[in-house]
C-alpha cells in the first residue's frame, strides 16, 4: 500500500472527555488542524527532478558574480542586483560544511530514524551547503564521525520520489574507491554489514559488580510496580532486552508497564547491548549517567539504531521515580 | 521620536499547561496584570501589537483576532507581530516604533502562547509534537524533510562553533549556569519551575536530546501571556507619577534576520556565528550610546534556549568573549555576586518559553530588577527561526 501523507496510526479518535483541575471541571477534546497540499516545487524543480529521475545534483551559478549555489534555491543573484543564474551539473562528493548535530530525541515523525544526523554538504565547487541526512555504514551514529570538513559522498536511495530525503552522505572513507567514483552510487550498493557486536572479556571484579548492579535494578523494578507515572514511560511498549557486561549478562523485559530484570543471558532478546563495566547500569539507577548518553560517548553498544526508543523510556525511568 | 518608556508589566504564571485557561483567558489576564501595574484603564491604552509566534500551536490562522475584544480593544487599531522565537521582542519594537513615531501615546504589547494542547497520541505525551509543530517553521522546500527542528538547528551553530573553538562550551560550565539559572527562577513568583531543583551534577548527567545540547540545559515548553505597556514621555511621566513606579526608557533597538541558508563566506549565513545577535545589539548600542556593554548593563535577559547558545550569545552581545564564553563562569562574571545579573528570571530554561511573550517575560524581569535594585542599564533580547537568524535587542534604562 502507498504511504500516507499522514500516517494512519497517528491519527487520534474523535472523542471528548473531562479533565478536573482540583473541583474545577474542563472539557478537553481530541482535535487536528490538517490541510492536504498539491504543491508544485515551481523554479525548484530542476533540483529535485535532477535527483528523482537522473540521480543528478544541480546548482545554480551567477552569471556575473560567479556564486554557486546548492541547491539552486534562487534563479537570480540577490547579491548583483538579481543578475541571472545558469543551472550547473555538480559533482557528488564535497565537505562537511561544519560539524553536524545527531537528533537523539526526534519529533513524532521522525521518531523511527532516530538518531539521525542532518548536517550540510559543500560540493566542490559550491559556496553554499546542501542540507543532507549523513549515515554511516558501521553502525549507531555518534560524534565523531562526521566532523567539520569530513570528506563525504552523495548517495542516491533506491526508490526516490524527488524528495530531499532521496539523497544523504556517507564518509568516503566507509566506501572503495571504485565507490568514491561511481556518479550515482545508490544505497544499495553500500556495505550496511558494519555494525559488529563488540567482543568483552569476563572478570571477576565485574562479576562482584554485575551482583550489586542486579540488586539496584531490581530495587527499580520493583518501585516501577509502584509508580504511576514509571509505569505511564513503559505502556504499550514490549521488549526483551539482552545484556552483556564484562561480569555476565542479565536480561530486561518490558511489558506494558512492567519492568522484570533477570540474571543470566536473555534469551530471543530484540534488543542487545554491550557494555564492559555493569556499574553504568548502578549509575542509570542512581540518575548519576543517562543510557543514551552512554551510548554517545561509546561506553554502551546498541544493535539497532531504531532500538533508540526503548533506551529513551529506559531513560525517563530513574527521574519518574525521584519525581514520585 | 519622542521618548519611549514603558510604564506596566504583567505576566501570567509559566505553566507546562494551562487546563483552566485558553489563550484568550490567558491574553486577558496578561493584560490585566500590566494595565494594574501601570495603575491606568484599557480605555487609556489607543492601540495593541500582539506577539504570537506559531498559528498551529494557538489552532487559528490569525490567532490574535478573538483577543481584540477580549482585552477590550474592539474599535482601536492591532496589529499581529510573528518572528519565530523572536517574536516578542519584535513585537515589542512595533510598540516602541508607533509610540516613537508619535502615533500613538500609550500602546500595549501582548505575547502570549499556548503550546501543550499539541499531543502525540502514540506517545500519549505533547513534547514529541510540540517539536512537530515548531518543525513546521523549517525551510519547507530542502530542510524539513530531513527532521529539521529548532534543537537540531541551534545545535549546528553551536557545533560549527566548537569547530572554531573546541576549548570552549566546557560541560561543567553550562552545567553550572543551568544550576544558577534554576536558584534564580526561585526569585520568580511566575516561573514554570519555581520549586525545582536541579544542581550542575544533575544537569551534567542529563541526557542528550540533540547533541550537544542536554535535556536539563534545554528551554521548557510553556503556556503563559506577557504584556508590557509603552508609552510616550509626557504620559509616561504623567502615568508613573500616580502610580509610584519610575518609568524604565527604552533607550536602544536593533533587530536583524540573517540568511537562512549557510555558505562558506558572509554572503550566507557563517555558521559558527550568531551575526543577528551581534548585529542587532551593535545597533542597539549605538542608538543607546553604550560604548563598553560589560560596564554599563547591569541586568541581561537573553533569551536563553539553550544554555551553550546563551554563552555564544553572551559572546556576541559583547560580554564576553568569542571562544571565551565559558569565563561567563571561570572568571565570575555571571555567578552569584558577579558584575552581570544574567537571567534573574530563570531564563527561559527554568521561567518557560511561551514563545510569542517569553520575550516579554524577559523584558517584565529586567524592569522589575531595574526598579527593584535601584540599577541603570538593562538588556533584553531574542532570538528565533532556523540557524539562529533572527535577533533583536532592546537596552532599557532607569534614570
Amino acid at each position: 500500500m502507498t504511504e500516507k501523507v499522514i500516517p494512519i496510526h497517528m491519527i487520534p479518535d474523535k472523542v471528548s472527555f473531562i479533565e478536573k483541575s482540583g473541583k474545577d471541571r474542563y472539557l478537553v477534546a481530541n482535535e487536528a488542524m490538517y490541510t492536504f497540499y498539491r504543491r508544485s516545487k515551481g523554479e525548484q524543480s530542476p533540483y529535485f527532478i535532477g535527483i528523482k529521475e537522473k540521480k543528478r545534483i544541480y546548482g545554480r551559478k551567477c552569471t556575473k558574480c560567479g556564486i554557486v549555489r546548492v541547491p539552486p534555491f534562487t534563479e537570480t543573484c540577490p547579491d548583483c542586483d538579481f543578475a541571472p543564474t545558469k543551472l550547473v551539473m555538480m559533482p557528488d562528493t564535497g565537505k562537511m560544511l561544519s560539524t553536524p548535530p545527531i537528533t537523539y530525541f526526534a519529533h513524532s515523525l521522525f521518531q523511527d530514524i532516530a538518531p539521525f544526523g542532518r548536517g550540510r554538504v559543500v560540493l566542490k565547487g559550491a559556496d553554499t551547503g546542501v542540507p543532507i541526512l549523513v549515515y554511516t555504514t558501521k553502525g549507531v551514529l555518534r560524534p565523531g564521525i562526521f566532523k567539520k570538513d569530513t570528506p563525504v559522498k552523495v548517495v542516491f536511495r533506491d526508490e526516490r520520489l524527488g524528495n530531499p530525503r532521496d539523497i544523504f552522505a556517507v564518509p568516503t572513507s566507509e566506501l572503495t574507491p571504485a565507490q568514491v567514483k561511481k556518479k550515482g552510487l545508490t544505497e544499495s550498493e553500500l556495505d550496511w554489514s558494519g555494525a559488529v557486536e563488540p567482543k568483552i572479556k569476563k572478570s571477576a571484579e565485574a562479576k562482584k559488580a554485575l551482583d550489586k548492579t542486579l540488586k539496584e535494578m531490581n530495587k527499580l523494578a520493583n518501585k516501577v510496580k509502584r509508580s504511576k507515572r514509571a509505569k505511564a514511560d513503559l505502556a504499550g511498549w514490549k521488549r526483551r532486552i539482552s545484556i552483556k557486561t564484562a561480569g555476565g549478562a542479565f536480561g530486561m523485559r518490558i511489558d506494558d508497564g512492567l519492568l522484570e530484570v533477570s540474571a543470566g543471558a536473555m534469551k530471543r532478546a530484540e534488543v542487545v547491548m554491550v557494555c564492559e563495566d555493569p556499574t553504568l547500569f548502578t549509575d542509570w539507577v542512581s540518575s548519576t549517567e543517562a543510557l543514551t548518553n552512554a551510548i554517545i560517548v561509546g561506553k554502551l553498544w546498541i544493535n539497532k539504531n531504531a532500538e533508540f526508543k526503548t533506551v529513551f523510556k529506559l531513560d525517563r525511568l530513574p527521574r519518574s521515580l525521584r519525581r514520585a | 521620536m519622542q521618548e519611549v518608556a514603558i510604564i506596566g508589566a504583567g505576566v501570567t504564571p509559566c505553566k507546562g499547561r494551562w487546563l483552566e485557561q485558553t489563550y484568550w483567558g490567558l491574553g486577558q489576564m496578561a493584560v490585566i496584570a500590566s494595565l494594574e501595574d501601570a495603575g491606568i484603564s484599557i480605555s487609556d491604552v489607543d492601540a495593541v501589537v500582539y506577539g504570537i509566534y506559531n498559528d498551529i500551536f494557538e489552532m487559528s490562522a490569525i490567532p490574535e483576532h478573538n483577543l481584540q475584544g477580549i482585552i477590550g480593544m474592539a474599535n482601536k487599531p492591532g496589529m499581529r507581530v510573528t518572528n519565530g522565537g523572536a517574536s516578542g521582542a519584535y513585537a515589542m519594537i512595533a510598540a516602541y516604533t508607533q509610540v516613537a513615531s508619535g502615533m500613538y501615546d500609550v500602546v500595549a504589547c501582548l505575547g502570549v502562547e499556548k503550546a501543550t494542547d499539541c499531543f502525540d497520541f502514540e506517545s500519549m505525551t505533547s513534547t514529541p509534537e510540540v517539536i512537530k509543530t515548531i518543525a513546521w517553521s523549517g525551510d519547507t522546500f530542502y530542510e524539513r524533510e530531513l527532521g529539521w527542528t529548532a534543537s537540531d538547528s541551534y545545535a549546528e551553530v553551536i557545533l560549527a562553533y566548537l569547530d572554531e573553538h573546541p576549548d570552549d562550551l566546557q560541560d561543567e560550565v553550562s552545567a553550572e549556569i543551568s544550576a544558577i539559572l534554576c536558584q534564580q527562577a526561585q526569585n520568580n513568583p511566575y516561573a514554570q519551575r519555581l520549586g525545582e531543583t536541579v544542581t550542575k551534577e544533575m544537569a551534567f548527567n542529563s541526557r542528550y536530546i540533540v547533541y550537544p545540547f542536554k535535556l536539563l540545559e534545554t528551554c521548557v515548553y510553556t503556556e503563559g501571556a506577557g504584556c508590557l505597556i509603552f508609552a510616550s514621555k509626557d504620559k509616561a511621566e504623567a502615568i508613573c507619577k500616580n502610580a509610584g513606579n519610575a518609568p524604565i526608557w527604552v533607550t536602544g533597538l536593533g533587530a536583524v534576520n540573517e540568511h537562512h541558508v549557510a555558505g562558506v563566506d558572509g554572503r550566507h549565513k557563517i555558521m559558527p556565528r550568531i551575526m543577528s545577535d551581534h548585529l542587532s545589539a551593535q545597533a542597539a548600542y549605538k542608538m543607546a550610546g553604550i560604548k563598553n556593554p560589560l560596564k554599563e548593563i547591569q541586568v541581561i535577559e537573553a533569551h536563553d534556549a539553550f544554555i551553550k547558545q546563551l554563552q555564544v550569545t553572551m559572546g556576541e552581545l559583547g560580554f564576553v568573549d568569542l571562544g571565551r564564553t565559558d569565563e561567563l563562569i571561570t572568571e565570575g562574571l555571571m555567578t552569584p555576586g558577579g558584575p552581570l545579573l544574567v537571567n534573574p528570571s530563570g531564563g527561559l530554561t527554568y521561567a518557560g518559553h511561551f514563545v510569542g511573550g517569553s520575550n516579554m517575560m524577559s523584558c517584565w524581569s529586567a524592569r522589575r530588577e531595574l526598579l527593584s535594585r535601584e540599577l541603570d542599564h538593562a538588556l533584553v533580547h531574542g532570538t528565533g527561526s532556523t540557524i539562529a537568524q533572527y535577533g533583536a535587542t532592546i537596552v532599557l534604562e532607569r534614570r
